[in-house]
């Protein structure tokens, strides 16, 4: 029988348990480390030398991180030009999917995903610290999935 | 005029210098309240009162706070303004920013809001000084172009203010000179921008490297800044943030090229020699203790043909020291190559060599085979370098067949660092020395006399001659 999510505003935090303030807490972090890291890949420098925002600076990596993959025999290239130009967009949109409870479990999935790929590029370039920083963002999203049918605060609840 | 102590720290120890700023950092804090209160309560905080009649503009103690405004918020004034941030004692409250380019000019004021200043903005010169001293305004930082250094230093020395500008002092000499009138008729501190002179590496080696005679006989020196093309390239700017052409005019540019690009063109400043070569010739007269007696250069427009200046120059000085003793000086200002080791400026002696760089990496001491350098080791004057530093294998094996080839050199490095940014001691300095604690590191009138040598590298290319000093070109 499927869970009554309906709250009627009485009933508002009476029914928040502390598994609920953990996958909140979980949802913005995860949500804020998407959309910020998302947005900096739009940040670069005007003709001027100052920062400057727009699509016209979007870099998905930095070139010298593009650079190593390339030399990687195992870098599967033919998925990197597309993988380079969604990354940004996807993190955007999976952190505020995330941020308003539209599709809270699709988005914790896909950027589940996101890091695994960005894991692959990190292993063949040895880069082990940013491996292991990957880690502990997988774990966070696998305790968030966990933590999922807590959810509140939702637009959307289901999925 | 002497040269006062350094205000930065000789961190021998890097961990020692951050220690004990944190416990200075800490007890200024703690004292603060306690002192602010006394002064208070007492109701003398013993400084004078700004001409405007406003509130003081400093305190002394742990409260001494010095009220600056910043002129030229290009890429200098930024360097300047990130190397101010960090000074803690005294505390530096930005109280009015000065461009003509509103892109510049926000950029900068926003960038100080972040940090609880709240500058108010000038386009024009004599507004901005009008409203800083308003505020209590006590100290200018220039970094405008070459040609607006004089006219502005001078307009602000005589409104009251201490004056911080960057090198060259001036485009031209005579500009050089109103600057260092104007600092004494007005009785104002006057520190022109030769950051190195509070560098305290610097200090140090010219203490006990130069001055103990641990090279020897200085016969030689030489000295060279090679910047390659890619960083030699016509800055641009965002077209949409293009100045009208009314207000280029109006403060003398041409055209948003010439603007943006004023190194290169003779009407605002001395091209790559006053640029990049004026750091570094600075150094030769104060390491030496000496006057250049005569100039001889040669110079191009050779790749960045579209261009006024030489894009690389090649000078050679005699510097003549009291006992008539010459030293002779090579340096070279190239813009279309990195080649051959960055920036530095090496001295030559009989016993050792001196090579210093603003850059810790490239900066060693070299000993010739023949001399003891045990009680300056002793003294922990130099540290020896583990890796071997030898004349490269190919030569060595030459070595073996010419019988005049020198032995390979000991190579040593200096044991003081600098955990600061570059302008940082050079700006404490200054600040330091309107309260009274320090005397200035480079003061305008021996700015000008070792600047003077570099006025002279133009004119010596294009005459294409060997040409002299005269002791009036060293005279204000």
């Amino acid at each position: 029988m499927a869970e009554d999510t309906t709250v009627t505003s009485k009933e508002w935090f009476r029914d928040w348990t502390d598994e609920t303030w953990a996958f909140l807490l979980l949802r913005l972090w995860l949500a804020t480390r998407a959309i910020v890291t998302g947005l900096q890949k739009y940040w670069g420098v005007d003709e001027g030398g100052q920062p400057a925002f727009g699509l016209k600076y979007y870099k998905a990596i930095p070139d010298v991180m593009k650079q190593k993959f390339a030399a990687e025999p195992m870098f599967l290239s033919a998925l990197a030009g597309p993988f380079y130009a969604a990354l940004g967009p996807v993190l955007i949109l999976s952190g505020l999917m995330l941020l308003l409870g539209v599709g809270t479990r699709v988005s914790l999935v896909v950027q589940g995903l996101l890091y695994v790929a960005l894991t692959y590029g990190l292993i063949l370039i040895k880069q082990d610290a940013g491996v292991a920083w990957l880690g502990i963002h997988m774990g966070l999203i696998a305790l968030a999935l966990m933590l999922a049918r807590h959810n509140r605060l939702a637009v959307f609840r289901k999925w | 005029m002497k040269s006062g102590q350094n205000s930065a720290r000789v961190s021998v120890v890097r961990a020692q210098s951050t220690r004990r700023d944190f416990l200075r950092a800490g007890a200024a804090t703690a004292g603060l309240t306690v002192l602010g209160q006394l002064a208070r309560a007492q109701g003398d905080t013993g400084t004078p009162r700004a001409a405007t009649g406003g509130a003081p503009a400093v305190l002394k103690g742990a409260d001494a706070m010095i009220k600056v405004g910043l002129v030229g918020c290009g890429a200098q004034g930024g360097v300047l303004l990130e190397s101010c941030l960090p000074i803690q004692s005294p505390k530096l409250q930005f109280v009015a920013l000065c461009d003509i380019w509103p892109y510049n000019l926000r950029h900068r004021v926003n960038y100080l809001k972040k940090f609880n200043h709240d500058p108010s903005a000038h386009e024009d010169f004599d507004e901005f000084l009008s409203a800083g001293l308003e505020k209590g305004m006590q100290a200018v930082i220039i970094a405008t172009p070459d040609v607006w250094h004089a006219p502005y230093t001078v307009k602000a020395l005589k409104a009251g203010c201490h004056v911080y500008c960057e090198k060259m002092m001036s485009n031209t000499v005579e500009g050089a000179r109103q600057m260092v009138r104007a600092m004494k008729e007005t009785g104002k501190l006057l520190q022109i921008g030769h950051q190195r002179r509070s560098n305290p590496r610097y200090r140090f080696a010219l203490n006990r490297i130069m001055e103990a005679g641990l090279l020897g006989r200085v016969v030689n020196a030489g000295g060279q800044w090679n910047r390659s093309v890619r960083g030699s390239v016509d800055l641009t700017w965002p077209e949409k943030f293009a100045l009208p052409q009314a207000t280029l005019e109006k403060y003398g540019y041409a055209n948003m090229r010439e603007f943006r690009n004023w190194r290169w063109f003779r009407k605002y400043s001395g091209g790559p020699i006053s640029d990049l070569g004026a750091h570094q010739i600075d150094i030769f007269g104060w390491f030496l203790n000496a006057r250049p007696k005569t100039v001889m250069a040669s110079g191009g427009r050779d790749y960045f043909k579209d261009r006024e200046w030489y894009d690389n120059v090649m000078v050679i000085y005699e510097y003549e020291h009291s006992d008539q003793e010459i030293t002779r000086v090579f340096y070279q200002v190239l813009t279309t190559t990195s080649a051959g080791g960055g920036y530095f400026e090496q001295f030559m002696g009989v016993d050792g060599t001196l090579k210093m760089s603003e850059n810790d990496a490239i900066t060693r001491v070299y000993k010739e085979a023949h001399a003891d350098w045990t009680e300056a080791l002793q003294k922990g004057v130099l540290r020896p370098i583990e890796r071997a530093e030898t004349i490269p294998t190919s030569l060595s094996q030459v070595s073996l067949l010419d019988v005049r080839a020198s032995a390979d050199l000991d190579a040593y490095e200096l044991p003081v660092v600098l955990d600061k940014k570059p302008h940082t001691p050079h700006l404490e300095n200054f600040f330091n020395a309107i309260l009274g604690r320090e005397e200035l590191n480079c003061p305008a009138d021996e700015a000008f006399r070792s600047e003077a040598a570099v006025f002279k590298v133009n004119p010596a290319i294009e005459a294409k001659a060997q040409l002299k000093f005269e002791p009036s070109d060293f005279e204000v």
